[in-house]
């Protein structure tokens, strides 16, 4: 790790004049609270900012960057700090950029079906807005009711409706970054079709803050579907289940989400709510449909009940009230603390595999659980070859933290072996990092470092992260 | 590895940093939390909170009196926990830490020490009941600050807006009491029914009265002011005072959500003193809320037609003891309930949190205001002195858009 010296205390009166003095934070214990994101790395004193900068507007941001340009001072950006992989903890100390006091919604326009936000808009607000109008923004990651959208455009978020809508990628139709030197970039725009240049939009998504601050976002919408139903559907194997989803696709009936479990899932919610575990049960499929009403949806649950039963399910429910639908998304909710009740600590994947590797993928999780003598349910989206594998452990004991590392390599290497990759939605951050020259080979490594180089050759912005 | 593990598993922060160690920092807890909505940074959050105790304990953070201070503000109010996929229990946490400090650096927060050092004293809560009934009485109370002596709504004054010809109607069911005929029944008054809301305590002996006699036996604070600013062996001491001066009684009903939510869960503070932890544990069966405990017997209220109200769920009887039905069924009975936006979101009051942090009480108190004007009740109801401080004071703010009363005053 780089190591890094600490900028002198009259440069925070210049983050002080940029963006208002009681939006710095300086105090040792304030700061504190800006040392760590929602992955599992450790409490570190090492990863404490200087000082937090939150300015309100793009000009200050860009005031705040000019400076630190000049000074050669890191700069960590941070929304809701809900990563999971350490992308917005700071490695070489300077400032945190904390764009939460951007919380505005910009622009909803209906004609063209587009809403720009700045990106401390928590996602499930940009969400409702735009369904107050009719509107539908589909990315829905897991942390969607705290994330916001500068983290979501930076990690190019996924979530459950990945398999229909896609992921925020396929929703950012232009950007405002601000560069590495303070200066504004303008991209994309509500032109739907638009060659003009290099896509420097698709650039900034999923770049982890290294290249520059989006300080602005315009993202396409669709119609909000006007009716959504929940299925519930069991089989003996993931074999089948997997099967069943494909088959699904290719029929063209396509399910807005399709979360999978496997057996040790069904085990832990049992477990947690205290319930029989289903006779038989291998895996559970909960698929959410949407159309333009009741008479569209009966018509999709139909299809599915006729494709699952010839995959071989044992049981098929569809939620006919909104108790019952409620009921059913609570158990896929409730799965993560279920299975994080298992084991004192659980160390949670993100891995993504061509669609049709899935089931081979969990196959070899479970010759991986086999042999490190460790339990590791496995949860997913089964539309979209995402899937979470969850290695429990006590980290306490140091003969079983050895194997559950030892199984996170493995499941890496399965998912790459089988041509996928490291992370689906999550991004590299600091705890892929390892993993990442290996994952993209020697040419895409050098291809990464010479974009970085263009865009911040003094390597100010988010330092340490990716490779 | 050795150094912070070590530590933090030993010393004196170890068993708050047990109570955090399922938080995984994931961020549900941020948007719940009622301090972080009106405070956006970190610190101010359950999360961050929660990572303070970690850092305490790892010793990343200096046990001084800034880390105190941050400490300090919370409100207990469970939000996090009911939201949290791990149910991490920072309430919990954060009087095992304030504790901690306490021992640590000698002594609790100034603000809340007098508070303390007051309902520590039964003669001292006495003299204040009294000395501000003789205010009240002549109307001297209105010059102390309303956060101190709030301007309590009486029964009277509510009966008398509703009278007219609905209230010569037929009058509603006699109670008709259905809890183990014989059962001792004995009233628990809080030190803040006692002090601050006298006339609200007088109806809920006026109900308990028409159900059963009842026993009132001299006992102190329920203690929680204490435990919330690391005075342990106070609380203790408390709690053993209280157990024995309830040993006769088979029921002890409260109408103070935070005393019923504290004495509901002593025996846990009794696990290294088998004796008292079985006490503890058989005293606390006995406990009820006047709620719930009105629900059980069959009491029903005298309808008085024409009532609207919005009930505001108090942290320590919806979260504290899953108390949610039972208000709501004697208020239907009773009028016609509005249900508030956000009702169970904590309203800012937190025992002496408003007179500690009052700009952060008064930012919260505001959301409640308005959620509780936008239901157009004539009066907002709740079963918690610490609430209707409060709310007292939001009705004032409102310039009699509403008014405040507790469940007792209208039932």
């Amino acid at each position: 790790m780089t190591t890094f010296t600490a900028f002198e205390p009259e440069v925070l009166d210049g983050f002080r004049d940029a963006v208002g003095r009681e939006h710095v934070i300086e105090s040792p214990l304030e700061v504190f609270g800006y040392s760590y994101d929602a992955s599992f790395l450790p409490l570190d004193r090492n990863t404490m900012p200087q000082a937090v900068v939150r300015p309100r507007t793009t000009a200050e941001i860009s005031r705040v960057m000019a400076l630190a340009h000049q000074r050669r001072i890191p700069i960590t950006p941070r929304g809701a700090a809900s990563g999971r992989t350490g992308g917005s903890v700071p490695l070489q100390g300077g400032i945190v950029l904390s764009l939460d006091r951007m919380t505005s919604i910009l622009e909803l326009d209906t004609a063209n079906m587009m809403v720009s936000a700045e990106p401390g808009v928590r996602t499930v607000d940009l969400h409702d807005h735009c369904a107050r109008h009719g509107l539908f923004f589909p990315p829905d990651p897991g942390s969607w009711k705290f994330s916001t959208l500068g983290g979501n455009v930076a990690e190019n978020a996924g979530g459950m409706r990945a398999v229909k809508y896609g992921v925020t990628r396929d929703y950012v139709m232009g950007l405002e970054v601000v560069l590495a030197d303070g200066s504004i970039l303008e991209t994309g725009g509500k032109a739907v079709k638009n060659v003009t240049g290099y896509d420097l939009t698709g650039l900034f998504v999923g770049s982890e803050g290294t290249l520059g601050i989006v300080s602005r976002a315009l993202f396409r919408l669709r119609p909000l579907p006007k009716a959504r139903g929940v299925l519930r559907v069991v089989f003996r194997t993931m074999d089948e289940a997997c099967a069943a989803v494909q088959e699904m696709l290719l029929d063209g009936v396509t399910p807005s989400a399709a979360e999978i479990m496997d057996a040790t899932c069904l085990e832990a919610v049992a477990r947690a709510r205290n319930t029989p575990v289903e006779e038989e049960a291998g895996a559970c499929l909960i698929l959410e449909i949407d159309g333009d009403g009741a008479e569209a949806l009966e018509a999709q649950s139909r299809r599915i009940e006729a494709i699952t039963g010839r995959a071989g399910c044992i049981a098929f429910r569809s939620a006919a009230s909104r108790e019952e639908t409620e009921a059913i998304w609570a158990e896929r909710r409730g799965l993560s603390s279920a299975v994080a009740a298992m084991a004192p600590n659980r160390l949670g994947e993100d891995i993504s595999v061509p669609r049709s590797a899935f089931p081979e993928v969990v196959r070899r999780i479970n010759a991986i659980s086999t042999s490190s003598r460790l339990r590791i349910p496995v949860f997913g989206h089964a539309g979209d070859g995402n899937l979470h594998p969850s290695v429990l452990c006590d980290l306490a004991d140091p003969d079983q933290a050895a194997r559950a590392h030892q199984a996170v390599d493995g499941i890496f290497q399965a998912a790459l072996d089988l041509g996928g990759t490291l992370s689906g939605e999550h991004g590299i951050g600091i705890t892929k990092r390892p993993y990442f020259a290996n994952a993209v080979g020697p040419v895409s490594l050098e291809t990464h470092r010479a974009v970085k180089r263009a865009l911040d050759p003094l390597g100010l912005l988010n330092p340490g992260k990716i490779w | 590895m050795v150094t912070a593990a070590t530590k933090a598993g030993q010393g004196p922060f170890a068993a708050a940093r047990g109570k955090v160690l399922g938080c995984d920092r994931c961020g549900t807890c941020l948007p719940v939390c009622p301090l972080f909505q009106v405070q956006d940074v970190e610190r101010a959050s359950a999360r961050g909170k929660n990572a303070l105790v970690r850092g305490l304990a790892e010793g990343l953070i200096p046990p001084d009196r800034e880390a105190q201070e941050a400490l300090e503000f919370c409100l207990l109010c469970r939000a996090c926990t009911d939201a949290c996929p791990g149910k991490v229990p920072t309430e919990e946490a954060m009087l095992q830490v304030r504790q901690a400090l306490a021992d640590t650096l000698g002594s609790t927060p100034l603000r809340s020490r007098w508070i303390g050092r007051v309902l520590r004293r039964r003669r001292m809560v006495a003299l204040g009941a009294a000395t501000l009934a003789g205010l009240r009485a002549v109307g001297l109370h209105r010059l102390l600050p309303s956060q101190l002596v709030p301007r309590e709504t009486s029964r009277q004054a509510y009966l008398a807006e509703h009278a007219g010809p609905a209230l010569l109607g037929a009058p509603g069911p006699r109670p008709e009491p259905a809890l183990h005929p014989g059962a001792k029944v004995a009233y628990f008054q809080g030190c803040g029914m006692k002090l601050l809301f006298p006339d609200a305590s007088r109806s809920t002996q006026r109900i308990l009265a028409q159900l059963s006699p009842f026993q009132q036996p001299d006992h102190p604070c329920c203690g929680l002011p204490h435990l919330a600013h690391g005075q342990r062996e106070a609380f203790l001491e408390l709690a053993r005072e209280n157990i024995r001066a309830f040993e006769a009684a088979d029921l002890v009903v409260t109408d103070c959500a935070s005393c019923g939510g504290t004495l509901k869960h002593l025996a846990s503070w009794f696990a290294d003193d088998p004796v008292w932890e079985h006490r503890a544990a058989r005293f606390s069966t006995k406990v009820m809320d006047l709620t719930e405990y009105l629900a059980a017997a069959g009491y029903r209220p005298q309808a008085l037609p024409g009532a609207t109200f919005t009930y505001h769920d108090p942290c320590h009887l919806a979260r504290g003891q899953g108390i949610r039905r039972q208000p709501r069924q004697l208020l239907e009975q009773a009028g016609r309930l509005i249900e508030l936006a956000e009702k169970e979101r904590c309203c800012g009051g937190s025992g002496s949190f408003h007179l500690e942090h009052p700009r952060a009480a008064e930012a919260i108190l505001r959301r409640k205001q308005e959620d509780i004007q936008g239901t157009g009740a004539q009066v907002v109801v709740t079963a918690c002195p610490g609430c209707l401080i409060q709310l007292t004071r939001a009705a004032e703010q409102s310039g009699g858009a509403f008014q405040a009363m507790h469940i007792s005053q209208v039932i």
